[in-house]
Formats: C-alpha cells, sequence, structure tokens
C-alpha cells in the first residue's frame, strides 16, 4: 500500500486557483518533499491532506484512508507539524504534549511514559516544567514537532519547520526528520528551501502557482537540465563578436544574453572557464564578474519556470 | 467525552495563569466593595481597636410585684430582698459594671420609650409588664418583657440583650431551686426526685433555658437586623460579581477565536478528536471558568464583608442562572465577531452597556429607593433579570418568589447559546 496517493486535488479562494490538478505518490517509509516559492500551494495541499480544507475536486488517500469518506482515519493515521508555532504559551512543554496526547487519545500511564518519552526525543527534559513562553524558537519549534510524534503517527506532514529559526536548531530538526525516517516513518516535508529538499528526499516534487511541474528523485530532476554547468558572466563592454567566439569555443552548449549579463550552459566549468578568458583577452574585453552553478534543484527549478525559487 | 474534559480543563488551567484574568475575576470585584466599607463602614477603625459606644436604654417598669415573688426571692440562697423583678431588672441594668456601655434612662410610658427608639434617641426600650413579677413567682408563668430595639444598630442592643439574657438565666436557675427546695420540706423521698427532674424539665421547655422570655420587635422588619452599609456593601458585590461575571464570560469565550488566530484551533482539528467535541470542551470551559470565579466571589464576599446572600435555595437557583447566562452571552457575544480585534467594540460597547442597564436597579438601590420605570428599562437586558434574582435573594425571597426570574433568564440562556453553538458550529464544523 502507498503511504499517500493524490489524485487530482483542486482548491480555489475566490478567484484565487491555489491548487490546481495535483496529483503525486508517496512511498511508505520514505522522504517526500514539496519544494516550491512562498505561494506555490505547498501549504494548502498540506492543509488539505491534513483534512482540515476540503478538496473542491479529487481526492487523497492517506494509508488507504480517503479524504472524503474517513477524515477521522486520515486525522489517526497522521501527525501534523504545522508552519507556525501552534502551542499554548501558558502552559508548559510538559503539559502541552499531556494535552496534545489526550486529543490523540493516550491516556494514563501510557500517556505520561510517552510524554516523557517525547520530551528526550526533542532534548527539552530539562525544561519540560517551563512554560513555552520562555522558549526560544528554536525550543519552540521543537515542541511544535514533538507533538506530532505523540502517538507514533506512520506519516508525519511537516510545513516549513525550519522557517524562521537560527542554523543550531534547524539542522537539530533536519537530523530528527532524517531520525524519523530510519524508524520508517514516512514524511511528506514542504519548504522553499532547496538545500533542505536536496538532503533529506528521496522524492521531490516542484511546486509553481498552485501546480505540480515536476517530481523525481534529485538526480531525475536535475537530469531534466542535463548534466550542464551554468555560467553566468558579466563584460565592461558589449561585444557581438566575443559571444560569437564563446559560442564556437570547445565545451559550450549554450550563450544566452539578458539585461547586460551572459548565461552560459558548459559541459565542465573548471575546463571552459580558462578558454572564456583567453576569448575575452583577444577581443579586448575584461570580464568583471563569474558566477558557476553546478546542477541544483535551483537550475531545476530557474530552467522549468524562468524565476529563481527564493523570487 | 474524555476529549471534551481535556479541552475545558485546559481552557480553566489557562484562564487561572493569566495575572490579567485574575485581577479582572477576582481581584477588582471584591476591591470595590470594600473601598465602600472602608469608606463608610470604619473598617479600619475596627481593626486598629474598636470602642463600643454607650446605648441608651429607655425602662419603662410596670412590674407590681407579688407575695409570692417575694416569697421567692427571700428563699433563694443567701437572700434578696426585693418588691419586684422589675425593680431586680433595672437595677441589674444601672449596675456600675455597665456604666461603659449602657445608660439608662426610665419612663412611666411604653410609647414614649418606643417613639425615643423610633426617633434614635434611644437604641433600646424595655418594657416590664405589671404582671412579669408574678408570672416569674407562678410555677407555671411565663415571665415577658418587650425588648424594642433600634434596627440599624447591632452590636449596641446586643449586648444589652446579652445582659439581660445572662441576668434571667441565673433568675430561672433560681426558680427551679427554690422549686426544688420546698418540694424536700415536705417529702424526702425518691419520688420528689423525680417530681424535681419533671419540675426542671418543664421549666427547660419553656421556649429555651430561660423562665423569662425576650420578646425581640423591630419597627422594620421581623428578622434579624442587617447594619445598613453591609446591605449596601452586599448589593455593591453583588454588582460586580454579575458585572464580571459576563466579563469573564465573554473574555473567556473569545478563547475560542483567539485559539483560532493562534492557530492552536486548526491543530486540534488535525487530531482525530470531532470537531464538535472540541467546541463543545471550549463551551465547557466557559462554563467551569465562570462557576470557579462566582463560587469563589460568592464565598469571599460572605466571609470579607459578611454579605447576606439570603436562603440557600434562592441564591443556589440565582448562581445557576448567572453561571449559565454569563456563558451563553459570552459565547453569543463571540459567535458574532470575526476576530479579535473587534474585542474592543464587544467589551467596551455591548458588554458595558448591556451590563450595567441591567444592573440599574441596584444602583438605584444604593440610594435607598426604587423607580418602576428603571426597572422596566433593566428587565429588557438578560441581566436584569439576573439582577432582579439577585437582589431579590438578598432581599431574603424564597425560590417561589425568584421562580419567574429564573425562568425567563433561562430562556435567554437558552437562546444566546442555541446562536452562539449554531454560528460557532457553521464555522467550524
Amino acid at each position: 500500500m502507498k503511504a499517500i496517493e493524490v489524485t487530482n486535488l483542486h482548491k480555489a479562494f475566490g478567484e484565487t486557483r491555489a491548487v490546481i490538478g495535483v496529483n503525486f505518490t508517496v512511498e511508505q517509509g520514505e522522504i517526500f518533499s514539496l519544494l516550491g516559492p512562498n505561494g506555490a500551494g505547498k501549504t494548502t495541499t498540506i492543509s488539505m491532506l491534513s483534512c482540515l480544507l476540503r478538496p473542491d475536486d479529487g481526492d487523497a488517500l492517506i494509508l488507504g484512508h480517503s479524504l472524503r469518506k474517513d477524515p477521522m482515519g486520515v486525522k489517526s493515521v497522521l501527525g501534523v507539524v504545522p508552519q507556525e508555532i501552534a502551542l499554548y504559551d501558558d502552559l508548559s512543554a510538559s503539559e502541552n504534549l499531556t494535552f496534545w496526547g489526550k486529543m490523540y487519545g493516550l491516556r494514563g500511564a501510557a500517556l505520561k511514559a510517552r510524554v516523557n518519552e517525547v520530551l528526550e526525543i526533542i532534548g527539552l527534559t530539562d525544561r519540560a516544567r517551563d512554560r513555552i513562553k520562555k522558549y526560544s524558537g528554536g525550543m519552540k519549534r521543537r515542541v511544535n514537532i514533538g507533538v506530532a510524534l505523540l502517538h507514533k503517527p506512520k506519516i508525519i506532514y511537516m510545513d516549513e519547520p525550519t522557517v524562521g529559526i537560527d542554523p543550531q536548531s534547524r539542522r537539530s530538526i533536519l537530523d530528527s526528520v532524517l531520525a524519523l525516517k530510519s524508524e520508517g516513518t514516512t514524511v511528506l516535508y514542504t519548504t522553499h528551501y532547496m538545500e533542505e529538499a536536496q538532503e533529506l528526499s528521496d522524492h521531490i516534487a516542484i511546486m509553481d502557482h498552485g501546480k505540480l511541474i515536476a517530481a523525481g528523485t534529485h538526480n531525475e530532476l536535475v537530469r531534466i537540465v542535463g548534466e550542464a554547468d551554468r555560467i553566468t558572466l558579466s563584460l565592461n563592454a558589449e561585444s557581438a563578436r566575443l559571444i560569437e567566439a564563446w559560442k564556437r569555443t570547445r565545451g559550450v552548449q549554450q550563450v544566452d544574453a539578458e539585461d547586460g549579463n551572459l548565461t552560459l550552459l558548459v559541459d565542465d566549468s573548471n575546463q571552459v572557464l580558462p578558454r572564456l578568458f583567453e576569448a575575452a583577452a583577444a577581443s579586448d574585453v575584461r570580464i568583471t564578474s563569474v558566477d558557476i552553478q553546478e546542477p541544483d534543484l535551483e537550475v531545476v527549478f530557474l530552467h522549468l519556470t524562468g524565476r529563481a525559487l527564493r523570487d | 467525552m474524555n476529549k471534551i474534559f481535556a479541552v475545558a480543563l485546559k481552557d480553566l488551567t489557562r484562564s487561572f495563569r493569566s495575572a490579567f484574568a485574575l485581577i479582572f475575576m477576582f481581584a477588582i470585584p471584591l476591591l470595590v466593595p470594600l473601598l465602600f466599607l472602608v469608606m463608610f463602614g470604619n473598617l479600619a477603625d475596627e481593626e486598629q481597636g474598636f470602642e463600643l459606644p454607650v446605648t441608651q436604654v429607655v425602662v419603662v417598669n410596670l412590674d407590681e410585684g407579688g407575695a409570692g415573688f417575694e416569697q421567692a426571692m427571700t428563699n433563694l440562697p443567701g437572700g434578696m430582698e426585693t418588691d419586684s423583678l422589675g425593680a431586680l431588672v433595672v437595677r441589674v441594668l444601672q449596675s456600675p459594671d455597665f456604666g461603659d456601655l449602657i445608660a439608662v434612662r426610665l419612663e412611666t410610658e411604653p410609647a414614649t420609650a418606643r417613639s425615643l427608639v423610633d426617633n434614635q434617641e434611644a437604641g433600646v426600650a424595655i418594657i416590664i409588664p405589671a404582671d412579669f413579677s408574678a408570672q416569674y413567682a407562678a410555677f407555671d408563668g411565663q415571665a415577658v418583657l418587650e425588648f424594642y430595639q433600634d434596627p440599624t444598630l447591632t452590636i449596641g442592643p446586643g449586648v444589652v440583650k446579652s445582659i439581660l439574657n445572662q441576668f434571667m438565666d441565673g433568675l430561672s436557675g433560681a426558680r427551679i431551686a427554690v422549686t426544688v427546695s420546698l418540694a424536700r420540706l415536705e417529702a424526702n423521698d425518691p419520688a420528689v426526685i423525680g417530681q424535681v427532674i419533671e419540675a426542671y424539665m418543664a421549666a427547660q421547655q419553656q421556649d429555651g433555658p430561660s423562665a423569662a422570655r425576650l420578646d425581640v420587635r423591630t419597627p422594620v422588619q421581623d428578622g434579624p437586623a442587617r447594619s445598613p452599609v453591609l446591605v449596601i456593601v452586599g448589593m455593591v458585590m453583588g454588582a460586580m460579581l454579575l458585572f464580571y461575571a459576563y466579563y469573564t464570560g465573554v473574555a473567556t469565550g473569545q478563547g475560542i477565536l483567539q485559539e483560532d488566530e493562534q492557530l492552536t484551533l486548526p491543530r486540534l482539528f488535525t487530531t482525530p478528536t470531532p470537531p464538535a467535541s472540541i467546541l463543545i470542551g471550549k463551551f465547557l470551559g466557559v462554563l467551569l471558568t465562570v462557576t470557579v470565579q462566582v463560587i469563589v466571589l460568592l464565598i469571599a464576599a460572605r466571609l470579607i464583608f459578611r454579605v447576606d446572600w439570603g436562603s440557600p435555595e434562592a441564591i443556589a437557583m440565582t448562581i445557576v442562572c448567572v453561571i449559565l447566562n454569563a456563558s451563553a452571552f459570552g459565547i453569543f457575544l463571540n459567535s458574532l465577531l470575526k476576530s479579535t480585534r473587534q474585542g474592543g467594540v464587544l467589551f467596551g460597547g455591548v458588554l458595558t452597556v448591556t451590563t450595567w442597564i441591567g444592573l440599574l436597579p441596584i444602583f438605584v438601590g444604593f440610594a435607598g429607593g426604587s423607580n418602576p420605570m428603571i426597572d422596566s428599562i433593566s428587565l429588557s437586558m438578560p441581566q436584569g433579570w439576573i439582577g432582579r434574582m439577585l437582589l431579590d435573594s438578598i432581599a431574603n425571597a424564597s425560590l417561589g418568589q425568584i421562580a419567574l426570574s429564573g425562568a425567563v433568564s433561562l430562556a435567554w440562556t437558552a437562546l444566546f447559546f442555541t446562536i452562539g453553538i449554531w454560528r460557532f458550529g457553521r464555522r467550524y464544523v
């Protein structure tokens, strides 16, 4: 059985179409990332898969439970880590976890034991009795994740869990996601940080303007733009003769001029770059800046949408 | 059901963790009556060492005495010479031992004595009837004197009454002793002992321990006298209790919107808990918070200000209606809002205006009057019916007398709950 099977999900808010015909499948035990800029429709998709929003059309099966027909069944196998901190500031970490545990159906000694386990997992045992309002942003994030672990769900949704936190806490969260995977938990992870998706994911789906525009493993996605490196150059003067010279240079696949910058797709930047400098010197043109990008998801997104991922 | 209680208890815990909420729920409602008491009741003086004022006592001794009485008195251990029991009462009251507490003035006409009390020239009038001694001396008689007091005074008349009770208890004991002695002179056998016991029991059964009985009458009311300051403090306390119960109902009802904005409510909806259970838990949380607040204020007012809330049944019924109505009102008002940003209008406008209109009769009551038009205006608000219940309860109304107000307030409650639950349900369930 697939962990998640999403079929033709649609959601609109008035005139705004937030999610348009999204389809994807997540295998059990893998980390699946939804990558895309802010406003791409990732959170709306997660909200529908959490039964918080009702899809206008389409359905999804979560471990065989239909969003439309069996929302309680869906909720019982899910743990959800929302994008924003959703905790009670005036309760302690222990009290928060105990309350949320009850809402997931835990009781008595089992609840108490599980709360202690989760406090151990998120590394807050010694601060368990402190109220959440006294915690740093990173500590709050850890409790926010801890809540979703209480009932040992088979699937966890994490909606941009590293937004706005320090590098140390971010590292801790990424490690905890990898630890969940090693325990066999399926993780559906949304982010607009390409590096996170690249590091964590078995499969990645790229979303933009409500549509899923590409999906696959990291290597499969990179192959969309080929194995070429991307070199972006600035010159001290425009030179048509130089551009023609570079097009003929060995190892150069493509030269595009846009907004005063030149973008070259090359086979191997280490070998091609000296030849580019030689040609520039021969044309009496000076290169004022060089930026080299090896194939990555940023390049893929740029290639697919014509925009940078962080725009 | 467990999840409903978990939500409610969580809300209750959070309510009582907020210093701001605690101030509004308990500190201010108690502070206002306390200020009244300090201003008008000399509470501070009392705490620093209170000196009782001398109570003016008017005595009218009409007692004609009697042979039987004189014989009884001379047979007392040590003997006692006096022509009437009334004279003995006067002598006791004029004792220098009580000079710091009471000043005795003798009059001949009962009407004069009573009018002196009515005009507040005296605190107490004691009228000793003509057959007072004769009734005392007769074995089956009952000596009764009239104790007429100013109802606005409590401590002074209480002191006089205490002196008289003590004296009368002594006389009753003496009468039993004399009866026993006389009986022993005639027959010294077990049967006599039985008769003595019988006589003592008979004396005990005559309305308490004393053969002499005090008839306490007040010009205005039959019940125990209440200080007017305490009556006003009771009304102020009642008004504060009601106002802040509604405040708490609205403030805790706003928790539903706050949780929505702080995103804990959406997260609750991702748990395997029916949305209806979550909302019922939230409503129960409002109800529990108001319940704890009202009960604590009720008990605190009783202990701190000695507020007499009336009969237990009436005040219990009133409190149930207060709790239900304030909670339902809070849920109803919040269901009309889109966000907590509109809360200022809610607290500053709707809550304050409706509650103060509803409680107008209480404020009119401070001034010692009532106004039928104001009563009618106040009853256009649900708080008006609740306020009326509380006022009636404080005035010792019976359960039956507050039943109509209770029924109307419960009808308001049902309406508020229905609309509030329907609107929140439509939004979230």
